[in-house]
């Protein structure tokens, strides 16, 4: 079996908290908001895949449903292919959960004696347990500190012992919420090296992890879902997740030509369908740069260089740039905002 | 094949792993706030000193109604107390250890572990008890060293086996509360009912017998009446076990039929709050 987590058509609706008027005029009417509907995914083992989507998005509930805190409405969900509502425990033997939340620790407790907690509950016991507390404490680094009480952690160390804990039991598959939520973008960094290196790279687990920071899906994911109002927008290899821009090619041509010169003569030109601009940060003399998006499918960047040419701007260079998983994000939200209005 | 000791006390090692590792927990928690772990057993002797005080007041009534108990209304309210300890403790332990994890937001990692939910309930409720039993022993320590509980001829081991049946039959009562926990949040009517309607008619301050015919009838549906009743009788009569069996009896068929009922609702309250998404929220 290939797939870390594969769910067919799974869908979540939850009870709307219903108004003191409403209990008494309508007592048996039930209103529900829909949290997923219709996400159908495959996830391969031994990769990094990314939940990305706004906050709403549907990322934690879809996680929840995997961990077998939340039940679905309807479809299948299956985690290292056990189903995740008939196979409850077959599934929670194989994950681990890094659950974000800062006070899901005992703070009056050290490090170790957390640790020591949940793996009891995870059914680890003597010196296996103790084994396994030494191996996930130097694994995120935290030897130093494992004896302190957990109220005396920094935000960065509480997280590397969430991780800690996530990694009791060596589970096949790891999921993180948000794990770098309210932290400083240099313990962040170190976070996300400790989930990318050591985790999937060296360790070979399989990670899940949720997020709603561009950046962090750009730095990590080896496969990335976007999700918005809880339905999958697309879910592909993050190599590939260029081509599901129709259009939105990104080109900077350098120019030397005078600035008067050049605003004069670009409109003129009928730009094919390019959005241009001069992007004024970098100019230098009569240097500009210019940047081109195409805004539909199909348009030729080459076609647009000859008419520049033609009409006596001196074309120095031009580069494609890839778009950044920011731009791919945006575009695509935008795209199904646009649709659905 | 038939199990060998070894293996059987294995097994049991296993079983009670996880309850130990949460007392563990509660202990070094609990007693990392000092005043507060060392002041609980302080008010103990603050109460008794009360209760001896009332006591003094009620020798000089006589009353008919504690005959039945030996004459000593000090040693008849010490029995009442403890006991009402135990119905609070399970009444408001499982339902309290829910609220706790979910306000400490401890609830989800303990839900991803691999251990059942009723385990882990049943766990976390283990601290509550084993405290009240050390204060409870205190607190009759002090009556019969200091303050004249009559102990002469009392059937420890009969009161063992009440107590025994008075914790299981609460804590059934208990567990239903932790489903309200757990599907409401708040406002447990179950242990809103049984706490007062137990207090007042139970016989916890006073014999049943002092009610009116009627109410006395009630009490005999609480299963504090028995608990009281057997226990009073164990200590301060000496009854045997074969004496105490109609005082037991009901207890047990109490428990046999609300032990199971309980888990029951529990396991579909939990499945209620994990399709509403509310299992983690308080």
């Amino acid at each position: 079996m290939n797939h870390a987590i594969e769910t067919l058509d799974l869908g979540k609706r939850y009870p709307v908290p219903r108004r003191y008027r409403d209990l008494l005029l309508r007592p048996f009417s039930s209103e529900r908001r829909t949290a997923l509907e219709g996400v159908s995914l495959q996830l391969k083992k031994g990769e990094l895949a990314g939940l990305l989507g706004r906050n709403g998005a549907g990322k934690t509930t879809l996680i929840k449903i995997l961990c077998t805190l939340v039940l679905p409405s309807s479809g299948q969900a299956f985690v290292n292919g056990y189903d995740v509502v008939r196979d409850q425990r077959a599934a929670r033997r194989s994950i681990g959960f890094v659950v974000s939340e800062e006070r899901s620790f005992y703070w009056r407790l050290t490090g170790r004696q957390n640790l020591g907690f949940f793996a009891t509950l995870n059914n680890l016991s003597g010196a296996e347990r103790d084994t396994r507390i030494r191996k996930v404490i130097r694994l995120v680094g935290l030897e130093a500190h494992a004896d302190r009480m957990f109220k005396d952690y920094s935000s960065g160390m509480k997280q590397r012992l969430a991780i800690a804990r996530g990694l009791l039991t060596d589970p096949e598959i790891l999921f993180l919420d948000e794990p770098t939520k309210s932290l400083d973008p240099l313990i962040a960094r170190e976070v996300r090296d400790l989930i990318k290196g050591v985790l999937v790279s060296d360790q070979g687990h399989s990670a899940i992890l949720a997020t709603n920071n561009l950046k962090e899906a750009e730095d990590l994911f080896d496969h990335v879902t976007i999700l918005d109002e809880g339905r999958v927008l697309a879910s592909r290899p993050r190599s590939e997740m260029r081509a599901l821009l129709s259009g939105g090619d990104n080109h900077r041509i350098r120019v030397r030509t005078a600035r008067g010169e050049l605003e004069r003569l670009l409109p003129s030109l009928g730009v094919l369908g390019f959005e241009v601009e001069i992007a004024d940060s970098v100019e230098s003399g009569d240097r500009h740069e210019l940047q081109i998006t195409s805004t539909a499918e199909g348009l030729r960047i080459s076609e647009l260089i000859e008419r520049m040419v033609g009409a006596g701007i001196e074309v120095e260079s031009c580069v494609a740039l890839e778009p950044t998983l920011d731009e791919i994000f945006t575009r695509i939200v935008e795209r199904r905002t646009r649709d659905a209005a | 094949m038939r199990s060998s000791p070894a293996s059987w006390s294995g097994e049991l090692a296993t079983r009670l792993r996880k309850p130990l590792a949460f007392l563990h927990k509660d202990f070094l928690s609990n007693a990392s706030y000092k005043l507060a772990f060392i002041g609980q057993f302080f008010n103990i002797v603050f109460i008794s000193l009360s209760y001896f005080f009332l006591a003094r007041l009620f020798e000089l009534s006589d009353s008919p109604h504690l005959e039945r108990y030996g004459g000593d209304y000090f040693s008849f309210v010490l029995i009442g107390v403890a006991c009402g300890s135990y119905l609070e403790i399970a009444l408001r332990s499982f339902s309290q250890s829910i609220r706790d994890a979910q306000m400490l937001g401890t609830l989800e990692a303990l839900l991803v572990t691999q251990t059942e939910i009723p385990t882990l309930i049943l766990s976390a409720s283990a601290y509550s008890f084993i405290v009240t039993s050390l204060r409870m022993f205190v607190f009759f320590l002090l009556g019969v060293l200091a303050l004249g509980f009559q102990v002469e001829g009392a059937n420890y081991f009969g009161a063992l086996l009440m107590l025994g049946l008075t914790i299981v039959s609460f804590s059934s009562i208990g567990i239903i509360s932790a489903s309200f926990i757990m599907v409401f949040k708040r406002g447990d009517p179950f242990s809103w009912f049984f706490t007062n309607s137990s207090w007042l008619l139970g016989g916890v301050y006073f014999p049943i017998s002092v009610l009116p015919d009627w109410l006395e009838r009630v009490s005999y549906l609480l299963p504090i009446t028995y608990s009281l009743e057997g226990m009073r009788l164990a200590l301060l009569k000496g009854y045997s076990l074969g004496d105490l069996l109609p005082t037991a009896l009901p207890l047990v068929v109490f428990a046999l039929v609300m032990v199971p009922a309980s888990l029951w609702i529990f396991q579909r309250a939990v499945v209620r709050a994990k399709a509403d998404g509310t299992l983690t929220q308080y």
